[in-house]
């Protein structure tokens, strides 16, 4: 059982900041990045532990004589490397909104690919539709024919929440 | 909107795929949990099977059903069915559905990996219950694999060496999957001393799975050379060791003992605190216990194997290690009883089984503690009295703490409270059946029936009989359970969101059932 008590599902990590650098301060800005609990340095940690004790037992045996255990740690010990050599490279995923003046930017970073797209505030539109429970609801924003989805790391509340947002800020 | 863009955005909101594909391709770990813990439950059901046909054969001496070596073939397939078939995948699918939900994570780390770590699993159990048909007939030489009969067998040694590689890597993948998961999509707050200790219990059993699972793929490697391309390893008429088989695969096989008995711990920790109306005695005690645990299961490898002949000095060091083992566990039934102490208990079917295996794990860790001694495990090696040893423990403790953990989560998984009426039958049913199979065991095997065989002296008759008779109480009350689990998915009373009054943690701030998609948004813990 955890000792500690569970805040609101509804809370945002998320950051809505007005005061990023590079744009101005009236702007709006609203950037949502995934949750990343481990640490380079505890990746390496996780890493090297396991690959300690694995080649260790490995190479006991391997001094016996018995070395075909030696590849298949080396084996597992890769993909976990690999495992977490993939979370290292999405540590910089980041989706930004911005909204200044007449434009607004969407900024997207995933593992290598990353993506920009400009559209005009006075042709943007939001579309906000949701499943028939009132879930699964998919956020996008839509210009000249083309629609680009956004807020890919929110739940559905704060999805509606960023909805209702834009819709303000677009018709202001 | 570019593809890169598509990409960017591609999570499935809308347009699941429908039928059979939405369980072939999903990526979901709530429909890849309930495909782990179906792929169990008929497993449980085949391997189940399978001990009830030893039972028959066993109801009387002499050969009445079969012959002694489709017995073998039976005794072989009924471990390593229940080991890699039953007990693992249903601690994974728990892992699955339950891990994310309690740390506030929207899924596992890596979903495709996850979905293939799974439908491994069904190809492996295929080429095990296929090697039925082969010439020859399935392995035969016990779950273990000892050469020289694991190498003198015919094709279907070699089809269950790959089954068993193919099992390791799903293994192998699922056990990254859950570290990198726990590692780092931990909730913001949520520390690792504030993890649910059955998170904490799977991120341990992993790390156990990920350092010993090359150690059984080596082994296995090594038989398959020996038959097939002319190496000795442990072929003895080669000038190889099959002794040093041993070593090497109990060096694996403790420590997967504690793999199959982590899990439930934790499962327990998390059912007893509930039901008591407290939070768990002794938090950090039980983190500490349960690494301690895993620790030391890679120094006891040889109590397996004090019957082959070892050093004074060996037999003390893995005696005394053995039972060094039961300071950490006795730590666990420690603080478990204190949760209970003085606790406002109720005795739901959850609860009922969680009682069951603290009671009943508790016995198959004193017969632990007595094969521990080398001396006495001279004579009691390879006993009926190992059977009911390691039966204890993996039944009335693994499997009761899976039927446990499925009725305290069966109502946040299917949005429907199951028929407490059907479990508590089926619980009392369990619990009866399982003593009257295993406990006469214990006599048997102080009387000297050996382990293994068919046929027996008729001294052992009466015990045999009670035992097939619990067999048959016990095994056909499982299909009480899988009533329950059906009735429970089609319909039934509404599930509320914290389902259970004393309920703590992330999973049941989620509706019931827990929607397809959770966590989006990581929640905060204080």
């Amino acid at each position: 059982m955890m000792p500690h008590a569970v805040s609101s599902l509804l809370h945002m990590e998320q950051v809505n900041t007005e005061d990023c650098e590079g744009v101005s301060a009236g702007a709006f800005v609203f950037q949502s990045r995934p949750n990343h609990s481990l640490t380079h340095r505890q990746q390496q940690l996780v890493l090297w532990s396991l690959a300690t004790v694995c080649f260790a037992t490995a190479s006991g045996f391997a001094l016996l004589g018995y070395w075909l255990i030696l590849p298949f740690a080396g084996l597992e010990i890769g993909l976990l490397a690999w495992a977490l050599e993939t979370l290292r490279s999405r540590e910089g995923d980041y989706e930004t909104l911005t909204i200044e003046g007449d434009v607004i930017v969407l900024e997207w970073h995933a593992g290598t690919h990353g993506e920009r797209r400009e559209m005009n505030r006075q042709w943007a539109r939001v579309i906000c539709d949701c499943g028939t429970s009132g879930r699964n609801c998919r956020l996008s924003l839509s210009s000249h024919g083309r629609e680009t989805k956004v807020g890919q790391y929110l739940s559905d509340e704060a999805r509606l929440q960023l909805a209702a947002t834009l819709r303000r800020k677009l018709q202001a | 909107m570019s593809d890169a863009a598509h990409a960017h955005d591609d999570h499935g909101h809308h347009a699941h795929p429908t039928g059979i594909m939405r369980w072939l391709t999903t990526t979901n770990h709530k429909d890849i949990g309930s495909l782990y813990l179906w792929f169990s439950l008929i497993m449980l059901f085949t391997a189940g099977s399978m001990a009830l046909l030893i039972r028959s054969e066993l109801f009387e001496p002499g050969m009445q059903l079969m012959h002694p070596d489709f017995f073998n073939q039976l005794t072989t397939m009924h471990g390593l069915i229940m080991i890699f078939g039953v007990i693992m995948p249903a601690f994974t699918g728990f892992a699955n559905w339950q891990v994310p939900l309690m740390i506030g994570a929207p899924d596992m780390a890596f979903p495709r990996m996850n979905n293939w770590s799974f439908w491994l699993l069904p190809v492996a159990g295929i080429m095990l219950l296929g090697s039925f048909w082969l010439p020859g007939g399935a392995v035969a030489g016990g779950w273990t694999m000892y050469p020289p009969l694991f190498i003198q067998g015919g094709v279907s040694y070699d089809l269950t060496i790959l089954a068993i590689h193919i099992m390791g890597l799903s293994s192998i993948m699922g056990s990254i999957n859950i570290i990198t998961t726990i590692l780092n999509m931990r909730a913001p707050g949520l520390t690792l001393m504030k993890m649910p200790m059955f998170v904490w219990t799977w991120l341990i059993t992993a790390y156990l799975l990920i350092a010993t699972m090359p150690v059984l793929a080596g082994a296995v490697t090594m038989l398959l050379t020996d038959r097939n391309f002319g190496t000795h390893f442990f072929n003895a008429a080669g000038g190889g060791d099959p002794v040093m088989f041993q070593h090497i695969f109990w060096f694996f096989g403790h420590p997967e003992v504690y793999i199959l008995i982590l899990p439930a711990f934790g499962i327990i920790s998390q059912i007893i605190p509930t039901f008591s109306r407290k939070p768990l005695f002794g938090y950090a005690s039980m983190v500490y216990a349960t690494a301690s645990i895993a620790i030391l299961s890679f120094t006891v490898w040889a109590h397996h194997m004090f019957a082959v002949g070892m050093p004074v000095a060996a037999q003390l060091f893995f005696m005394f290690s053995t039972m060094l083992i039961a300071v950490p566990t006795g730590v666990k039934v420690f603080n478990w009883v204190a949760t209970m102490w003085k606790g406002s208990l109720t005795f739901e079917t959850p609860m009922l089984f969680a009682i069951a295996f603290v009671c009943l794990f508790t016995i198959g860790g004193f017969s632990g503690l007595v094969l521990a001694m080398a001396p006495v495990d001279i004579q009691l090696q390879d006993t009926y009295y190992v059977v009911a040893h390691f039966h204890y423990v993996l039944v009335s403790g693994a499997l009761f703490s899976i039927f446990a953990g499925i009725y305290y989560w069966l109502p946040k998984w299917t949005g429907h409270m199951y028929n407490e009426t059907l479990g508590k039958t089926h619980f009392w049913l369990s619990v009866i059946g399982m003593n009257i199979v295993f406990f006469p065991m214990h006599f048997l095997g102080l009387a000297g029936m050996p382990r293994r065989i068919p046929d027996y002296a008729l001294q052992f008759t009466e015990f045999n009989q009670i035992a097939t008779v619990g067999a048959f109480i016990f095994g056909f009350s499982q299909l009480i359970f899988l009533v329950l689990v059906l009735k429970t998915i089609k319909g039934g009373a509404k599930a509320s969101d914290q389902v259970w009054e004393g309920a703590q943690g992330l999973e049941w701030t989620v509706p019931s059932p827990a929607p397809y998609h959770t966590f989006e948004t990581a929640p905060v813990v204080k």
